[in-house]
């Protein structure tokens, strides 16, 4: 079998010689599993923005490959392998996942492959790695985020932190909002440790309505966060609860049914506010395709994620020269992507705005825009 | 802690209990017959969970009448698992039938996988379970209080059919010596088989209680109740009926005390429901109201 596909790569590498090459891109994102809602709009995006952009300057076509990571650890790392060893990529897009996209990052630095994550937010992401860089906030600046438009905007006083222990994201972020809170004159009551995968918050949500506070801070991923706004309201418990992008998908909407009505969450992008010329053009295409322009903030950096890539690769001479193509996503300045605009430091971070919304009535609305 | 709250964690502990409790039974009930640590009756509570969600979306059936089918559903499936991959294996060491019950588990999960998909799904919880009763500060909704009193009802009504019907008896003398039984001219496959309907049909009961309560289902939300529902047989000694219930509500309260009593260590709540489990296991080995293991017989 082995030998048939050797030849078979041979024969179409000979056949495609003199013409313009194929160089692929690989998206490992988790598809299917308890994060899939994650995986699939980040997945819309980035084949929706090769559509749009099928080509490189050079005439060679860019073809994008899925290998589902299923949201687990050990999935993520046989998918990475697999898409440098088998597809042969010259880039990674994905994970979602901080946890996942550390692993991806870790396996691809060894085969100087870049990757852009779309979603993975926390600090600590880039601290080892050459080859990784991404097109969302950090969760030190969400975190800032979320506590100056709590304690400034909405001038609540005091807060308790439900913190998911088993993700390096949810840790982050509460860490961040926490000491930025304070610093704002909020006060911290209480700080409640759940792991992912709990389903019982009865006992958690008892906990915070004897506390008392002006509202809760979420920090988890959507399958968490709707389970303890349900259990909330079957305690009527009616405290604003506010969340991160973990929550920024129409299935954490789906899960939570009415209860989470006045969640309020930070995101990337808002769809009803395009931010540039390629947003508005993507959020068309996007409405050819699906008929709606309710687009998730994952679609949006789903495609930020290959647009830069492939921006990167057209200024290098060769398309598919790795190393090249890593030196130029790190050089990225103001780059108007699809979800605003976008500059990514020497180390990969993206330098970039924040969107603060509230679900009425099932629907993610804005609410205000916090720029760096 | 305030009196409120304290009560408001007595409701809490009293309704997750229960739910192990319902599952517990089935684990308790096989393991008294056959020596088998069923350990795909956590999966089974899934398929309920998702039979009545199918039941409700797709055939349009009304609520209580989802749960029937759920129900009778489970039924047959507890006894198709018994008649396919555990009746062959009566006379075979008791490792090969623990084996296959870990392989009928990972079948299921994983056919639910492929019919449904892997991510949570929304269970649809009528509107009249979802009222929220209030009594002071404490705040409860409708089907957190059906829960521990259905499970009471259901346990009732399995002590009554265990030691006031003949087929009651028949469980348990098969339960003291499976050979004789065969002698005496009970079918003691026919038995098991009823044992199996009925650990799956409260399994089922369990499945679709833990999804009005907690409305996400997925394939492998069976796992760790199962294993929980397991411990708590285990704690209140396998074999024993009313040992399982003891148990759940001890693992319930256990997961509920721990998050209110100390907040940093909430986190852990899983951790401390097997600790507990190791603690009374080290001191009293066949657990709360176990006998010894070769003489108990519920």
């Amino acid at each position: 079998m082995k030998k048939i596909t050797t030849l078979a790569l041979s024969l179409a590498a000979i056949s495609s010689f003199g013409f313009a090459k194929e160089i692929t891109i690989a998206a490992v994102m988790p598809v299917t599993g308890p994060v899939a809602a994650y995986g699939q709009t980040a997945y819309e995006g980035v084949t929706l923005a090769n559509k749009m952009r099928p080509t490189l300057k050079n005439g060679d076509t860019i073809k994008v490959v899925l290998l589902d990571t299923r949201g687990e650890k050990v999935e993520t790392s046989n998918a990475t392998t697999r898409a440098i060893s088998q597809n042969k990529a010259v880039g990674i897009i994905g994970e979602l996942i901080t946890a996942n996209t550390m692993q991806v990052m870790a396996i691809a630095d060894k085969s100087k492959i870049p990757v852009v994550a779309p979603a993975a937010t926390s600090d600590k992401l880039l601290d080892n790695v050459k080859f990784g860089s991404r097109v969302c906030f950090m969760d030190s600046f969400q975190g800032k985020a979320a506590a100056e438009f709590t304690a400034k905007e909405l001038g609540y006083k005091t807060a308790v932190i439900v913190v998911d222990q088993a993700q390096v994201y949810s840790l982050g972020l509460a860490k961040t909002f926490e000491s930025e809170f304070v610093k704002n004159g909020g006060k911290v009551l209480s700080k409640l440790k759940i792991s992912s995968g709990d389903k019982d918050f009865k006992a958690i949500v008892s906990q915070i309505k004897s506390k008392n506070p002006d509202f809760v801070y979420v920090p988890t991923y959507h399958p968490e966060a709707s389970l303890l706004a349900r259990q909330a309201k079957q305690i009527n418990l009616n405290k604003p609860m506010v969340g991160s992008d973990g929550v920024a998908n129409p299935t954490f909407i789906e899960l939570g049914g009415d209860a989470v009505n006045g969640f309020i969450f930070s995101d990337s992008f808002d769809a009803s506010n395009p931010p540039t010329e390629l947003s508005k053009k993507f959020l068309d295409e996007y409405e050819k395709d699906k008929g709606t322009r309710d687009i998730a903030g994952f679609t949006a950096l789903g495609a930020d994620a290959y647009f830069v890539m492939v921006e990167a690769m057209d200024k290098c001479a060769d398309p598919s020269d790795s190393v090249c193509i890593n030196d130029q996503i790190h050089q990225t300045k103001e780059f108007s992507g699809v979800s605003g605009v976008i500059s990514i430091d020497s180390k990969g971070n993206a330098i970039r705005s924040v969107v603060m919304k509230e679900i009425v009535g099932g629907k993610p609305t804005f609410k205000a825009n916090v720029n760096p | 802690m305030e009196f409120s709250l304290f009560l408001q964690n007595m409701v809490n502990g009293f309704s997750l209990g229960s739910m192990y409790a319902l599952i517990a039974i089935g684990y308790t009930m096989v393991y008294g017959v056959l020596r088998l640590i069923n350990f795909a009756h956590g999966d089974i509570m899934m398929v309920g969970a998702y039979v009545c969600f199918f039941g409700m979306v797709s055939l349009n059936l009304p609520f209580i009448a989802a749960v029937v089918f759920a129900v009778t559903i489970c039924a047959a499936l507890g006894i198709i698992t018994d008649t396919i991959a555990y009746k062959p294996l009566r006379k075979a060491p008791r490792i090969s039938l623990l084996i296959t019950a870990i392989g009928i588990s990972f079948l299921l999960e994983n056919l639910f996988n492929v019919i449904f998909g892997s991510e949570p799904k929304a269970f649809i919880v009528p509107e009249y379970l979802q009222t929220v009763l209030t009594f002071g500060d404490v705040t409860v909704a409708i089907s957190a209080v059906l829960v521990p009193i259905i499970t009471l009802i259901l346990l009732a009504i399995t002590l009554f059919i265990l030691y006031r019907t003949k087929y009651g008896m028949a469980i348990r003398a098969l339960a003291f010596d499976i050979h004789t039984v065969n002698l005496m001219g009970i079918d003691a496959n026919l038995i098991i088989a009823i044992v199996f309907a009925l650990g799956s049909m409260l399994a089922a009961i369990g499945g679709v209680f833990w999804s009005l309560n907690y409305p996400s289902i997925e394939p492998m939300m069976g796992v760790l109740i199962g294993l929980k529902a397991f411990a708590a047989a285990v704690l209140g000694g396998i074999g024993s009926v009313g040992g399982a219930v003891l148990g759940g509500f001890i693992i319930g309260f256990t997961e509920v005390v721990v998050v209110s009593l100390s907040p940093e260590f909430s986190g852990f709540k899983d951790a401390f429901a097997f600790i507990f489990l190791i603690l009374i296991l080290i001191f009293k080995p066949t657990g709360i109201l176990g006998y010894n293991f070769e003489k108990s017989r519920f």
